[in-house]
């Protein structure tokens, strides 16, 4: 199976990522005729799902938890926009993502655009692989050293191979939520994956060498 | 007439390499690669691509923030002064 065939989706792909969650719609009208008890029940369906990406772009839980509240209160002021155009956890998880982007800017690249943010610099880029065959990941990567090799990513690197290995989301939603090219998120997917295991063989490296 | 040899037969590391993203993105059935037949460096990073893939679809989900982060939200939105009234202009229609 190749790694297109594992992220191969099935036609209700969508459905499977986005099911429809009872009572969601009620929550969602309610929520925006000002129902704070409705509002509750949104953060009570989606906390979890925006808390992952944003500890994942952050690897920090205050940060993290600070940057969910942030992201919530985004949605308590913009809830009244929302039209149902799309599925409001991809609405949500948009609006979230806008959330970490301006956290990351005003860390340490105050003047980042996002196409800066999604291309870094050749040196946090991954390397062509042309020899070395020493090592093979298969079998051998736990989830705590794969969240740590995320963790290492460059962060545009690391937004899109959440956005699409982790949380399944399409290159052309995840175009659509950073405001880049399709192509440049495809781009971006295959240069994080080589990036992560260039990151996940040096570890394995480490390791040995101990 | 000349026949022209696939181009697969006589593929370098770097054209495969830069071909990748392309059949990943297609779903093309890899094993059936030519140039993976002979080389043993491009079939190991393609497995270990195939093995990172896999292994990202099993992290979500993390857990749940705090209960404090919802405290907050909540004395947030209590002292906003459009609480009650949504903090936004409603929708004629909501969700899906």
């Amino acid at each position: 199976m190749s790694a297109g065939q594992t992220q191969q989706k099935p036609a209700n792909q969508h459905m499977r990522r986005n099911p429809p969650i009872a009572g969601e719609a009620e929550a969602i009208a309610a929520a925006q005729a000002g129902d704070e008890k409705a509002f509750e029940t949104l953060y009570a369906l989606h906390k979890r799902r925006v808390y992952s990406l944003c500890l994942r772009m952050l690897g920090n839980v205050a940060a993290a938890e600070d940057l969910t509240q942030d992201a919530f209160l985004q949605l308590y002021r913009k809830i009244g926009t929302f039209r149902g155009d799309s599925a409001f956890s991809t609405w949500l998880h948009r609006l979230a993502v806008n959330v970490v982007l301006m956290h990351l800017r005003k860390k340490g690249l105050p003047q980042i655009s996002l196409e800066e943010a999604l291309e870094p610099s050749q040196d946090d880029g991954p390397r062509k692989d042309f020899g070395d065959r020493d090592l093979q990941l298969s079998g051998s990567i736990d989830r705590v050293t794969l969240e740590r090799a995320i963790e290492d990513l460059p962060p545009g690197y690391r937004l899109v191979f959440v956005l699409h290995d982790v949380e399944g989301y399409e290159h052309n939603e995840i175009a659509d939520m950073l405001s880049c090219s399709i192509g440049n998120s495809k781009s971006q997917l295959h240069k994080a994956r080589m990036k992560l295991r260039d990151l996940l063989r040096t570890g394995q490296r480490k390791e040995s060498a101990v | 007439m000349t026949i022209t040899r696939p181009r697969e037969t006589t593929m370098t590391c770097a054209d495969f390499q830069e071909r990748l993203p392309e059949l990943f993105e297609t779903h093309t059935d890899l094993s059936a690669e030519d140039h993976l037949k002979t080389c043993e460096n491009c079939t190991a990073l393609v497995r270990d691509l195939e093995y990172i893939a896999q292994q990202a679809k099993l992290l979500l989900p993390i857990h749940d923030p705090s209960p404090t982060v919802w405290d907050n939200i909540r004395t947030a939105i209590r002292n906003d002064p459009n609480s009650g009234t949504g903090g936004a202009t409603p929708a004629p229609s909501a969700g899906r």
